[in-house]
């Protein structure tokens, strides 16, 4: 990303000594029990119906703590469901999901998240400046802390200079750098992004994917929505393929790409394999 | 000092609420048009009027003007409220600032509330600093403050509360337009209802009743009259403070009581609506 230092640079003076706890290159403060707790994200037989149409059927899956995980599917497999039952955006019809250990029906679960919307919108009449503010009130940071992350977030981003104008003049893939900046506010351990490189040019992609790998060295846990299996196979660790709501596999990228093929041929031959089956 | 955690997500968003109506630029041009036609308003005060052939004295002339322009101000207000809240849901969708509050750790019942003050607050604001013009004004041309005129704008303020708490639910179930429509004709069928009732009561209609005999059924209008949310009886008992009419007996309270028992179900009914909704 243009403007970013490189990997394991400290992104802004001040952080505390490593005895303080590991506050990261963009003052992510991992330490404590999240970090060893094994299940980061629980579904437990999660099902959404909407009337005669089941979107997610019967899912189970588990995403253990400091994973770069993505979950994988056609349009219209179910994985924005999956993504806004987590969030607690939709409710499920049957089954249970967990957050860092407390159901996802439980506000205080969202305090562990960071999440970028598929398609992300910010209301054009703020600034970007004004936006992370926002954020950062909404999670309760005092004044001095909610300026000194903005700060650092514009810095990651690599918006210095344009963060105080208004939003309805930037551009799509700049809207994007805002709310993937919003979603790091307040340092979440578990970062959920649906499509982040949607609209993006393959620069702005670069960027993005370097910004996340950076995010996985410093032990973020990553939940990745993504159509980009090139990208997805460049970075994650697991992945879990969907289709028709129903969890066809999931699995190391190690264990699931195996001799000459690639992610986007195993993909392909279990999608169209469910699909001649139905 | 800290505010409780519960309670400043709710204040938080208010805030939001209210500084993003007021930076839409069509909510500032129609705060300078009402506030320059109330200003105008004081041109009647001068006027000289005649009653029955008796002229008014001053202070009648301003003390009827200005409990008009009360009401006035008070239906404005209320038309206004629910014009804005008609959008407020919709907007903060195809703005992303309702997931975007969502995603963080912010209750359903926090951000509703938060709307509401919101938006109660900015109309409350709006009727009050009108309201504060005409209580200017008159108490100028009288030589005389009328402390009553701003405590019967607080009252009708719970008016608006109704507005946003109803359009707020409706626009949850119906497209907006129509939840507007709704509640106007809400407003408007409770002042029919009053005028039938007041009519029925009149002197002219009680001997019409008489002559026609016993066959009359006012019993259904009765009902609409006690129970249909009473939005101008309330408007009415706020105004019969201005003009040192005094406390008007505990009787004519009944309609505020109405209103405040409006609010309260509706509201139950709008955070329960928006717990099941689906947030896109």
């Amino acid at each position: 990303m243009e403007g970013l230092p490189p990997h394991n640079a400290p992104y802004f003076s001040g952080a505390p000594s490593a005895g303080a706890g590991w506050i990261l290159r963009c003052g992510i403060d991992i330490t404590g029990r999240d970090k060893y707790t094994s299940r980061m994200i629980e579904l437990n037989n999660a099902t959404k119906q909407f009337g005669s149409l089941t979107a997610v059927d019967n899912v189970s899956f588990r995403v253990k703590a400091g994973e770069y995980f993505a979950l994988l599917g056609p349009n219209g497999a179910g994985k924005t469901t999956i993504v806004k039952m987590l969030l607690d955006f939709t409710k499920p019809t049957s089954g249970s999901l967990s957050v860092n250990g407390l159901p996802s029906t439980n506000a205080e679960s969202r305090k562990a998240i960071g999440y970028l919307a598929e398609n992300c919108h910010i209301p054009p009449y703020l600034s970007g400046w004004q936006y992370l503010q926002r954020c950062a009130e909404l999670l309760n940071l005092s004044r001095v802390d909610a300026m000194r992350q903005c700060g650092r977030i514009v810095e990651l981003i690599g918006m210095q200079g344009r963060e105080h104008t208004k939003v309805g003049t930037y551009s799509k893939g700049m809207i994007q750098r805002f709310g993937l900046g919003a979603a790091l506010i307040g340092n979440p351990k578990l970062l959920i992004l649906d499509e982040p490189t949607a609209g993006l040019d393959p620069i702005g992609i670069r960027e993005i994917r370097e910004l996340l790998e950076s995010l996985k060295d410093q032990g973020m846990t990553i939940f990745l929505n993504s159509h980009l299996l090139s990208e997805v196979e460049k970075i994650c660790d697991n992945a879990a393929i969907i289709n028709n709501g129903r969890l066809l596999v999931k699995d190391a990228i190690s264990a699931l790409v195996k001799d000459n093929d690639t992610l986007e041929d195993v993909f392909v031959r279990l999608v169209k394999g469910q699909d001649e089956n139905a | 000092m800290k505010m409780p955690n519960a309670l400043s997500p709710i204040i938080r968003i208010s805030k939001y609420t209210l500084t993003d109506e007021i930076r839409q630029k069509s909510f500032i041009i129609m705060f300078v048009i009402c506030a320059i036609f109330i200003l105008l308003i004081r041109g009647c005060y001068q006027g000289n009027y005649m009653v029955n052939g008796q002229a008014l004295d001053a202070e009648t002339i301003i003390r009827v003007v200005s409990k008009l322009t009360f009401h006035i101000i008070a239906v404005g207000a209320m038309l206004l409220t629910a014009l804005l809240s008609m959008r407020v849901f919709r907007r903060d969708r195809d703005d992303g600032m309702q997931s975007c509050i969502l995603s963080k750790p912010i209750a359903r019942w926090q951000y509703v509330g938060g709307k509401i003050l919101g938006l109660w607050a900015l109309s409350v604001i709006f009727m009050f600093s009108l309201h504060s013009v005409v209580f200017i004004s008159a108490s100028i041309s009288l030589n005389a403050v009328m402390p009553e005129y701003l405590i019967a704008s607080l009252l009708s303020s719970f008016n608006l509360l109704f507005v946003v708490v109803a359009v707020f639910l409706l626009s949850l179930l119906m497209s907006d337009i129509i939840a507007f429509l709704c509640v106007l004709g809400i407003g408007i069928v409770g002042l029919v209802a009053d005028g039938i009732y007041a009519l029925s009561h009149s002197q002219m209609a009680q001997a019409m009743i008489g002559q026609a005999g016993p066959q009359s059924d006012w019993t259904w209008w009765k009902a609409v009259y006690y129970l249909w949310p009473k939005l101008s009886g309330a408007e009415r008992f706020a105004s019969s403070f201005i003009g040192g009419e005094g406390f008007p007996g505990f009787g004519s309270i009944y309609p505020l009581i109405n209103v405040l028992f409006y609010i309260l179900i509706l509201g139950t009914l709008l955070f329960w609506r928006f717990r099941n909704e689906d947030i896109i």
